[in-house]
């Protein structure tokens, strides 16, 4: 009993340092809880992803604004590196995955890596393919990797419309069923996501966490 | 013939207020003291990293008119089109902060430093924006000089991509202006490299002439709307010179 509140108050530090984005904190205290045999999911869940919660739910509500969340989640990979090889090791699954990338021709990535950023702190997998990716890269991986949800980023009016390549291919393939799309960028609306079959679209990183926690579900 | 531009980074770099309010952050809202002191430390590395430069080129009316026909992209009608005939000078331009910057922002997020990333992204964007408003005042103050400070004109910049000018505007445009002799380069989809890197047309004509009513078919999906800010600058400007003269 007293080595579980012992074990609660490690892991409570770990949240509190990751919200005032403690990066060193957080090593540390990741590290000393690996060191005293914690569960690494307990780590990770009541830890990591607690901490990121609060920094999710704050940032939505406008308390606290975009270099924060930032800050937290620079703090969240330092516990999460040393974290992830034994996360694997006792195969433990991650929230789902998610294949991101910014499509060919399109070489802005800010907002795609936000994206990456909030969905690995909100405990996704995230494969991101980096920029100018094509259709068949996108849908190639989410396959092999066993992705359930592909997003995408685009900045340009004359990118957008490669969005639809990856959703004609995934229905083509009979895979929209099981592999849901997102979309996000500067000239991409509600609208166009709608037009173009992809399943959501997101105006910003927060709402990107929210829509892909939805169509995992679905998928 | 095309002049070069090298700009004052003092000059252009933004204010924190500026930055914060670029990354969302409300007036009268801040951020933790970490942040704040992540916006000193991005406003450094911009000085040292970015090359600010710039290339202009005056343009005739007929000239401009083969250009901004560009790939025949563009919308039925644009604001433009009647902002043109009733101009006096055009020039067209093309202005980056260097590539060095924007390296060093992938540099960043690939080291996990994602605030400092990120802050140094809204850094450069808003310092080629404040570059834009350095040419505007710039030709403004050229053409002054050249009608001995007889002119009430107003130099107002339009670029590909926004109001109806369709982005791939930018090739013609490149192929007048040759923006690769300041190290920038247009791809097939019409973007640039450096990314921030900013081309246009700089329009210099009596106040009114830059003031359009928003109603155009592609106002409805823009998310940008910087236009009403700046015909909201101008006849502020006018009221008040109005009431001066009164």
């Amino acid at each position: 009993m007293k080595g579980r509140v012992i074990e609660m108050d490690l892991l409570k530090q770990i949240s509190d340092f990751l919200q005032q984005g403690d990066d060193g904190k957080v090593f540390d205290l990741t590290k000393q809880a690996i060191e005293e045999n914690i569960a690494p999911k307990d780590i990770l869940d009541l830890g990591l992803i607690a901490g990121m919660n609060v920094i999710g739910e704050q940032f939505r509500k406008h308390e606290i604004f975009l270099p924060d969340v930032l800050l937290a989640a620079r703090a969240m990979y330092s516990g999460m590196d040393q974290l992830k090889p034994l996360l694997i090791k006792e195969g433990i699954p991650s929230a789902g995955k998610v294949v991101i990338g910014t499509v060919k021709g399109d070489l802005h990535d800010i907002g795609k890596n936000l994206v990456g950023i909030m969905l690995r702190g909100a405990g996704f997998e995230v494969i991101d393919l980096g920029k100018g990716v094509f259709a068949e890269q996108f849908v190639e991986t989410a396959v092999k990797e066993q992705a359930k949800v592909i997003g995408m980023s685009a900045l340009l009016t004359t990118t957008t419309p490669l969005m639809k390549n990856v959703t004609d291919l995934l229905r083509e393939n009979g895979l929209n069923n099981q592999i849901k799309t997102i979309i996000g960028g500067a000239p991409v609306s509600k609208e166009f996501a709608q037009e173009i079959g992809a399943d959501a679209y997101a105006y910003d990183a927060a709402k990107a966490v929210e829509c892909v926690k939805q169509l995992i579900d679905l998928a | 013939m095309n002049k070069f531009t090298r700009f004052d980074i003092h000059e252009i770099i933004p204010k924190k207020e500026s930055v914060l309010r670029n990354m969302g952050v409300p007036k009268g809202k801040n951020v933790s003291n970490k942040a704040d002191g992540l916006i000193s430390m991005a406003m450094d590395i911009f000085s040292d990293e970015s090359r600010p430069v710039g290339i202009h080129s005056e343009i005739l009316k007929n000239e401009f008119e083969s250009t901004f026909e560009g790939q025949g992209k563009n919308a039925k009608d644009t604001p433009l089109q009647h902002v043109i005939p009733h101009s006096n000078r055009l020039a067209l331009f093309a202005l980056t902060m260097g590539k060095d910057v924007c390296e060093k922002i992938g540099v960043l997020f690939n080291d996990n430093n994602f605030a400092l990333g990120s802050i140094l992204d809204a850094v450069a964007s808003l310092s080629a924006d404040k570059a834009v408003s350095t040419y505007e005042r710039n030709f403004s103050n050229e053409l002054l000089k050249r009608q001995n400070n007889q002119s009430d004109n107003t130099v107002l910049s339009y670029s590909p991509g926004y109001c109806g000018w369709h982005i791939s505007g930018q090739k013609k445009l490149f192929q007048y202006l040759h923006p690769e002799k300041i190290g920038i380069s247009l791809n097939d989809n019409y973007l640039m490299n450096p990314l921030k890197s900013v081309t246009g047309l700089l329009v210099s004509g009596k106040d009114k002439i830059h003031i359009f009513k928003a109603n155009y078919p592609f106002c409805r999906s823009c998310k940008d709307a910087s236009c009403q800010g700046r015909m909201k600058r101008i006849i502020n400007l006018r009221k008040g010179n109005e009431r001066k003269s009164d």
